[in-house]
């Protein structure tokens, strides 16, 4: 079978399953994603609770700098939802301006780092900033990615043409919610609890 | 063919031939070890050939012993039997069972098995290091596992390569399943095969990511000297180790096994489902009970996210969740139990036909049975203490995972080869094949019921020679060592069997077994 059949259901829903191949492996993906980031935050919460003493974040982390981002993040969440009323090739701004959000939550993100490395504060230190650079770094990583897939989505708009696009769209800010959702949770967990 | 192909075929064949590969490098890895603890005090043939650094003039040193046994778990688990089971039967076979063109996402799908070889050859490289490569076991557990050399790490970026693998491949067969399927396959008309490999990605997909997750936390202990893993006042030889502490060795053990239990399920799920296949094609009948059988692998795959701790009797977890464990643990063999007395009732009235893979896939059901059996005593807390740990556990997962899931992957290769090369494979190597690897297996693997029970324990490079327990066992041993080079002896028939016949030309019929499934109607 020499050059195959295209593949059915790339974007347009299955009647029987009632979503697409590309919904379908989104949510599979979203489904790992929760699985890691669960893991993580069980972890936490075990070491937490078994540790003897342990920092409140609210006193010991930039609550102000977090604050900010959180609300940097949400508006990326807010701009990317709003490319699904969009008329036809009216995203392209909303796209643009949601990533220089997020650029703007990374710089934010690295300038704190910096703030706590020039105070000494190291990964190392205790079991607590330990938690909240692996969680904020993977987070980070996570927001670099959503960029990439931005950028991306915006590369190839006009050859994979608009339903195509439209589909990734929908995927794309979904994982933005996903990625506000985990910083929420670390919002929550570490700068707040 | 091309390499780089996102076809499915090529994309399976890459699969099987590379997973092969390292289902020898494994195998060799462990005649080292076998012969080690036969002759300890001996120098190893052709010893000095493994450098002064791993075995001085030919005797093996410990460090050297704990290298080949974790990279033997990690290579024969993670990149020899499950890329075989799912990324060499799943991708070839899926789409021709179900009528789909392709995988849902071909490219993805390539993806998948470069960035599986990439972890491979991350895993293999380790070998090279300064300290070599990994020597904390296949499980990796701390602070063992953070103190050790730099081969750990290069283990932790492999073991982080082939999660991101196994996500695209477990996401690309469930798409493929559910969204492919020719129209009119309802669910329940979906061979046994496909269930299986369905159900083996929702676990790899699922389970995976937690051991993702650990595994950055024990690199973060390693490289950025955090303690996650490293309790308060750890003293290693005799120094208070520099680190902050309130770490939990514990907490990596729960998130290792909260991978590795659903892993065993993703070790013999594919495994049921080629028997299942070929025994139907071998009885000349349908499969006895199917609905009972995929009920079962969906109770089973949802089960096993929740008997992981019966690893972790020994850790002091106290009675009550020993209790808890225990209990599930003896609801999973239910499902177990119900698929493998459905494929023996399927042989129940059918006409036999004795062939390479029949007789493969006859040999699973035993062979399975002896290893689900001895597992109930590892299940129970109060039995699971004296045998942790010794090489009572070692035969109960190795007939499990050799006699049990390799067999079923050889009567698999057996099976679909003149699907796949258009050749039959010769019977009668294919006999000697069978029946060499049956009786050879079972010498390595029965004595080590004996040993364990004696309280041999596991992972010393002497064989335990310094403790009483091992009187009278040296001969065990010895056994084992000649039972294993017999064995690799034996595969010798395979190897020749697979170059002899791919150099023939393409005479087998379209549909040599008479199967009545889709992936043999119709030529391509």
């Amino acid at each position: 079978m020499s050059g195959h059949a295209p593949i059915p259901y790339t974007t347009e829903p299955r009647a029987d399953t009632g979503v697409s191949n590309v919904t379908m492996g989104f949510w599979l993906f979203i489904a790992s994603e929760v699985m890691l980031f669960g893991a993580l935050f069980s972890s936490y919460a075990l070491l937490r609770v078994s540790a003897e003493d342990w920092p409140v974040g609210r006193e010991v982390l930039h609550l102000g700098l977090g604050s900010i981002n959180t609300m940097v993040l949400v508006w990326v969440l807010v701009l990317m939802s709003r490319t699904r009323r969009a008329r036809v090739g009216h995203y392209r701004p909303l796209v643009l301006a949601a990533s220089a959000l997020a650029l703007v939550f990374l710089a934010m993100k690295g300038f704190e780092y910096r703030t706590e490395w020039v105070e000494g504060v190291r990964p190392a230190t205790n079991t607590f900033f330990a938690m909240y650079f692996t969680l904020t770094g993977l987070h980070a990583l996570h927001v670099v990615g959503g960029l990439i897939a931005n950028m991306w989505i915006l590369a190839g708009a006009s050859s994979v043409g608009e339903a195509m696009t439209r589909g990734r769209l929908q995927a794309v800010t979904r994982y933005w919610a996903f990625v506000d959702l985990v910083w929420l949770t670390i919002f929550v967990g570490l700068y707040l609890l | 063919m091309r390499i780089f192909s996102t076809d499915h075929k090529v994309v399976g064949l890459q699969y099987g031939w590379t997973s092969l590969t390292f289902l020898l490098l494994g195998f060799l890895l462990i005649l080292l070890i076998r012969w080690q603890l036969a002759w300890p005090a001996d120098p190893l043939p052709l010893g000095g050939l493994l450098g002064a650094g791993n075995a001085p003039g030919g005797f093996m040193l410990p460090e050297f012993y704990n290298q080949l046994g974790a990279m033997h778990g990690t290579i024969m688990v993670f990149l020899a039997v499950v890329p075989l089971a799912v990324g060499a039967f799943g991708n070839y076979l899926i789409p021709l069972m179900i009528g789909a063109p392709d995988m849902a996402f071909p490219r993805l799908n390539m993806l998948s098995y470069w960035i599986y070889l990439m972890a491979g050859l991350v895993m293999l490289a380790s070998f090279f290091l300064p300290g070599g490569a990994a020597n904390s076991g296949w499980t990796a557990y701390p602070p063992l596992s953070i103190l050790a050399t730099s081969g750990q790490t290069a283990w932790l970026v492999g073991m982080f390569l082939l999660i991101v693998s196994s996500l695209f491949a477990s996401i690309n067969i469930i798409v493929t399943i559910l969204q492919l399927r020719a129209p009119g396959m309802t669910m329940m008309t979906l061979p046994f095969f496909v269930w299986s490999q369905l159900v083996t990605s929702f676990l790899l997909l699922l389970a995976f990511p937690p051991l993702q997750a650990a595994a950055i936390l024990q690199l973060m202990d390693r490289l950025a000297g955090t303690s996650f893993f490293l309790p308060s006042g750890l003293v290693v030889s005799g120094q208070a180790l520099a680190v902050s502490g309130g770490g939990s060795p514990i907490l990596w053990q729960h998130l290792f096994w909260f991978l590795a239990h659903p892993e065993v399920y993703v070790l013999i799920l594919p495994a049921f489902g080629i028997v299942a296949e070929v025994i139907t094609t071998s009885t000349r009948k349908p499969l006895w009970g199917y609905r009972g059988m995929v009920g079962a692998a969906l109770f089973m795959g949802f089960m096993s996210f929740l008997v992981w701790a019966h690893h972790m009797f020994l850790t002091g977890m106290g009675p009550t969740m020993s209790a808890f464990f225990q209990v599930t643990t003896m609801i999973i063999s239910v499902p177990s139990v119900i698929i493998l007395s459905s494929l023996v009732l399927s042989l129940h009235g059918g006409s036999i036909r004795f062939t390479v893979p029949a007789l493969f896939a006859l040999a699973f059901l035993p062979m399975f049975g002896i290893g689900g059996l001895t597992g109930l005593p590892l299940g129970l807390a109060a039995s699971d203490i004296p045998l942790h740990d010794t090489y009572y556990v070692i035969g109960h997962f190795h007939y499990i995972v050799a006699p049990g899931t390799l067999f079923a992957l050889f009567a698999g290769i057996y099976h679909w080869f003149p699907r796949i090369s258009g050749r039959l494979l010769d019977e009668r190597l294919g006999r000697w094949h069978f029946w060499g690897s049956l009786i050879t297996m079972n010498l390595i693997f029965m004595p080590m019921f004996a040993q364990g029970l004696a309280g041999l324990n596991r992972r010393l490079f002497d064989g335990g020679r310094t403790y009483a327990a091992s009187a009278g066992f040296e001969f065990t041993y010895e056994l084992q060592a000649w039972a294993a080079v017999a064995l690799g002896l034996v595969q010798l028939f395979f190897i020749v069997n697979l170059i002899l016949t791919l150099r023939k030309p393409r005479t087998a019929p379209d549909n040599p077994w008479q199967s009545t499934t889709r992936e043999w109607q119709g030529r391509s």
